[in-house]
Order: C-alpha cells, then sequence, then structure tokens
C-alpha cells in the first residue's frame, strides 16, 4: 500500500516534468525540468531496489550532464530564441506518432505476465562491482576507453581555433 | 505493484522522448529528449532485473553502462553544439544545413 502511494508519486515526479521538458517554450526551463524528472528516475531505481544507482543516477546525471546542459543553454542562446515558435511545421505528425507508439507499446506491455518479486532487496554495490570486474571486464575497461575519447574529443571540438589554421 | 506499471512508465517516458526529438527546433532541447529515453531504457532494465532475475544484477550493469555512454554523449554533443554556434550563432536544427551544398 505504501509502496503503491510512493510508486505514484514517483510516476508524477517523472512524466509530469518530463511533458515540460519537451513543451516549455525556455531551453533553460527545460532542463530544470529535466532535472525534476531524472530525480524522479533516480527515486523508481531506488524503488526497484537499486541502490547503487540511485546514487549514481543522482552523482552523474543531476550532478553532471545536466550541469553541463545548463552551462552550455547559457553559453550558446540569445534570448530572441526563447521567442520564437520551439517545434516545428512536423509537431503535429510528431505528437500523432509518440500518441501511437504510447498505445502501441502500452497496449503490448500491459499485457506482460504477471511475476511476484520473490527475495528481499539487498545491498548492490558489492555484486555490481563483482560483475564489472569479474565478467564484464572487457566491456568496462572499453567504456574507460570511450570516456577518455569523449573528454578529449570534446577540448579539441570546443578549445577555439589560435592563429592562421 | 507489478512490472506492468514499471514497464508503463518507460513507455511513457520513451514517448514523450520520441515527441521532444522529432519536434523540438532547438538542438540542445532535442539532446534532452535523447536523455530521457535514456532513462526510459534504464527504468526498463532495472524492472525486469527486479522482477524475473532478482538475485542477479545483469541489468543494473548494463544500465550503468549506458548511463557512461550518455555522459560521454551529452559531454560530445554539446562541445559540437558550442563550437556549430561559435561559427554560425544559431542552435536551431533547420539552420544546421552546412553539407547540404
Amino acid at each position: 500500500m505504501v509502496q503503491s502511494i510512493i510508486f505514484s508519486f514517483l510516476a508524477v515526479l517523472v512524466l509530469f516534468p518530463a511533458v515540460l521538458v519537451v513543451t516549455s517554450k525556455n531551453v533553460f526551463h527545460s532542463a530544470l525540468w529535466l532535472i525534476l524528472s531524472l530525480a524522479g528516475v533516480a527515486g523508481m531505481y531506488a524503488l526497484l531496489a537499486a541502490d547503487f544507482l540511485f546514487a549514481v543516477q543522482l552523482l552523474v546525471y543531476i550532478g553532471g550532464v545536466t550541469i553541463v546542459l545548463l552551462f552550455v543553454i547559457l553559453l550558446s542562446g540569445k534570448p530572441s530564441d526563447w521567442a520564437g515558435r520551439q517545434v516545428n511545421e512536423k509537431a503535429w505528425a510528431a505528437g500523432l506518432f509518440s500518441l501511437f507508439l504510447l498505445a502501441a507499446l502500452g497496449s503490448f506491455v500491459s499485457e506482460w505476465p504477471l511475476v511476484p518479486v520473490t527475495s528481499a532487496p539487498k545491498l548492490t554495490s558489492g555484486p555490481l562491482g563483482e560483475l564489472l570486474f569479474r565478467e564484464m571486464v572487457l566491456p568496462t575497461e572499453l567504456i574507460s576507453f570511450v570516456l577518455v575519447a569523449a573528454l578529449v574529443g570534446a577540448i579539441y571540438f570546443s578549445v577555439k581555433k589560435r592563429g592562421p589554421s | 505493484m507489478s512490472i506492468q506499471l514499471f514497464l508503463l512508465v518507460g513507455v511513457a517516458l520513451f514517448s514523450i522522448g520520441v515527441y521532444g526529438v522529432l519536434a523540438r527546433r532547438n538542438i540542445v532541447g532535442i539532446l534532452m529528449s535523447v536523455e530521457l529515453m535514456f532513462n526510459a531504457a534504464g527504468i526498463n532494465f532495472v524492472a525486469f532485473n527486479r522482477y524475473l532475475h532478482p538475485d542477479g544484477v545483469w541489468g543494473q550493469g548494463f544500465v550503468l553502462f549506458i548511463i557512461a555512454l550518455a555522459a560521454a554523449e551529452a559531454v560530445v554533443g554539446l562541445a559540437l553544439v558550442l563550437t556549430f554556434y561559435r561559427g554560425s550563432k544559431t542552435v536551431l536544427v533547420e539552420k544546421m544545413n552546412l553539407l547540404q551544398g
């Protein structure tokens, strides 16, 4: 019962700000709503007994990605961008398509067979560490390489070129 | 509390993200919608992990990879946005037609 109340609260916290992310005129407001929606997703992880992912979601998404987003919005926009229309001419088709997607996928997943949770929640940090550095050690090393490449690429793109070149 | 509720939240979040990607004119808004879609996939992964395989953590491991790749994608994408804005003074996607000829 308590879980259902928490779930409904979290569902509203995920979906209502998400709608405002894609509809609000001011992109800065969109980014602020995105923070709230991602916090709701972190709550979903906590409700699904994924404690380590809850912390990672808060640290990486809310502490990292959205801050970079806010910086880029402040550096790259001008107020006249926020005055005009924020959606293109085909927005009605996009809305129809996403409603169709919602109906199709929703009817698909609502026929999913009911599976009860059998085990009590337990801490996941230890098992996740063992998974990452035992079974998935090669993908883990690869993802660190990808992160370094993204870092170097981002610096390369965003540094101003000086002199004749 | 059944798995369908979590999957429905994931589906709704994904549909909202698809609408944002298709309809927004601002490139930063499109990147934010892509983040919403990543999070929908994450909710689905963790829900399946919890309900179908409650003793393992493979689904959560995949979500860690999704988060890492999303961070990398956001950093590179936003650096590209900054570079493009420096040259053309716009963030609207219909103005990004340098390769159109």
